[in-house]
């Protein structure tokens, strides 16, 4: 009896939570090309890098563009799967990325500042 | 990666995305309401007897598992996954195709948790320093259960909380992380006190000072496996729990897996990389970014042991109870918590880390071969395609370990406190475990 006393309360509430979680739909990948592209400028003077590591929204499919004015060449490097090193020259360079076709955080960082230039939040 | 890099775990590609607002709110609400719940109507007098509690496994499967042949068999796995590692430690490019990240951050580490807690105490059954230190033993008509000296007492499982400690630095703090010559090292390093410390020592060492042993066989007290006199027994994870011994250096060992989960997940945030590329200091001084995330790791670590130590001291004791011997005595009530942070920190990436992992080792000298027939598969990335439901499990786990930590630290509340500070005994501890499981999930969703 006690056992029962204990376990019903319990299976109610993690019944509970179960339906509080489950809410929700899972986002199936859409076809790649359909939206603009998300521009994000990056100023790179000497050590400063702007911007600085902020979080930006990508949806998916979403190419993304970078518009890189540098004062001297250098690479970004992108945690996406499989990674990838975009080359940037000094000047004003154009990179592409992307579409990203899952969900996730993307890293985009600057090896020669050791920073991290924006956070790309996929969904 | 390079020194300052800030990327998730040594490596690995993209990230989770971090938990709705929604979920990590919904989660907390139930992990509250369940403590409280738990306190309220749960049994008064204890139920789990570490000397009664389980039923025998079936004969078969005792008969299986204390046969010489899969005794043999699971130390000539681990024997040969140890020389495969050595292998590519030794002979490997220093590139992040070696496998020798992938085994190491990924298969070692992470990987041990699942299988230790299906399998029960799967590192001790594998342990190429077992092996070894069983080879040296039998050589010299040794026994290697006995050391030149008894393993002390008082060392209990700090070696071993020390361990963990140097493994969660090297992964998350020292900037060369994911350089060949570093992980070496270590591996080398590690390879070399245990041998010294069993040859000491004798098993006991293993038992209690090997980082990765401890961890495992801590993690395997949530399975359902157990051995009563040398029998197998099977019987719920709650009744294993209980059998937990409360050595020292417990909590040191519980403060260093849950601090350092907890400071991975924050160094992801945006408040992390704020601060850091933020800071006059750090951009003045070179090594400021190393200062701040070693105070930083060490700072988390310490701070879920100090609210443990309080949370669990803070009670009426009878006479005859010492107060100071309280947090081991609880100790074990973390593990669920901290498997279950666990599971909702690595899911995603112990799968795809596993499976970059089993096709990058196919080709352990980075020139293109193909032993295992493994380099050609292609990765599922299952739950980047699915969000919504990894979050899900996310929260789950998250909720269901503080669950079953908050029954076990009742339990040992009821047999320990006396019957006046048996309820009340219990509060600081429960807020301390609400705090750990608001914290997990606010750093899920702020990641």
């Amino acid at each position: 009896m006690r056992r029962i006393r204990v376990l019903v309360p319990l299976t109610v509430l993690l019944a509970t939570v179960a339906s509080l979680t489950a809410c929700g739909e899972d986002s199936e990948p859409t076809p790649a090309g359909t939206s603009a592209p998300q521009t994000i400028a990056v100023t790179i003077e000497g050590d400063t890098i702007e911007p600085n590591g902020e979080r930006i929204e990508v949806e998916i499919g979403q190419p993304v563009e970078f518009v890189v004015t540098a004062d001297a060449e250098g690479e970004l490097h992108v945690h996406s799967d499989p990674e990838q090193e975009l080359a940037y020259e000094k000047g004003t360079t154009i990179l592409e990325i992307g579409p990203f076709d899952k969900a996730g955080i993307v890293e985009v960082e600057s090896h020669d500042q050791h920073a991290t230039v924006v956070q790309l939040e996929v969904k | 990666m390079t020194p300052g890099g800030l990327s998730a775990h040594g490596i690995g590609g993209a990230r989770d995305l971090p938990i709705s607002p929604e979920l990590a709110i919904a989660g907390a609400v139930a992990a509250l309401t369940v403590s409280f719940t738990v306190l309220a109507v749960a049994w008064r007098t204890p139920r789990y007897d570490t000397a009664t509690s389980g039923r025998p496994a079936p004969a078969w499967l005792g008969a299986l598992v204390d046969s010489t042949g899969w005794k043999v068999g699971w130390r000539v796995v681990g024997f040969l996954l140890f020389c495969y590692t050595a292998m590519v430690a030794v002979f490997g490019k220093d590139l992040l195709t070696n496998p020798l990240f992938g085994i190491f951050y990924v298969w070692w580490w992470v990987g041990l948790v699942p299988l230790s807690l299906f399998l029960g105490p799967v590192w001790k059954a594998i342990s190429p320093v077992r092996t070894i230190n069983w080879l040296f033993a039998k050589a010299t008509g040794g026994d290697p259960e006995i050391g030149l000296l008894r393993y002390p007492e008082r060392l209990g499982y700090w070696p071993a909380a020390i361990g963990l400690y140097l493994f969660v630095w090297m992964e998350l703090v020292y900037p060369y992380s994911t350089e060949l010559g570093p992980v070496r090292l270590w591996c080398a390093a590690y390879v070399a006190v245990m041998l010294i410390g069993g040859a000491l020592f004798g098993n006991d060492f293993y038992e209690r000072a090997d980082p990765f042993e401890a961890y495992s066989s801590l993690v395997a007290k949530l399975s359902v496996w157990a051995r009563r006199d040398g029998a197998l027994i099977v019987r719920s994870p709650l009744a294993n729990l209980d059998s937990v011994v409360p050595r020292r250096g417990l909590v040191a060992v519980m403060a260093v897996l849950f601090g350092s989960t907890a400071f991975d997940s924050f160094h992801d945030s945006q408040h992390w990389i704020g601060f850091v590329q933020n800071s006059e200091f750090i951009a003045d001084h070179s090594w400021g970014q190393q200062l701040a995330g070693n105070l930083t790791l060490l700072g988390f670590c310490l701070l879920v042991g100090a609210i443990f130590m309080i949370g669990t001291m803070a009670t009426g004791v009878g006479p005859g109870t010492d107060r100071t011997a309280l947090p081991a005595l609880f100790a074990h009530s973390i593990i669920p918590i901290i498997v279950g942070y666990v599971v909702a920190h690595y899911l995603s990436y112990l799968i795809e880390g596993s499976q970059a992992t089993l096709i990058k080792a196919s080709d352990p000298f980075s020139n293109g071969s193909n032993w295992f027939g493994t380099a050609d598969w292609s990765m599922s990335y299952y739950f980047a395609y699915h969000p919504t439901m990894l979050a899900n499990i996310k929260v789950l786990a998250v909720v269901t370990g503080h669950v079953l930590g908050v029954i076990a630290a009742h339990d040992r509340a009821v047999k320990l406190l006396p019957r006046r500070h048996q309820l009340t005994g219990q509060l600081p501890l429960l807020f301390a475990m609400v705090g750990f499981t608001a914290g997990g999930l606010y750093l899920l969703f702020a990641s």
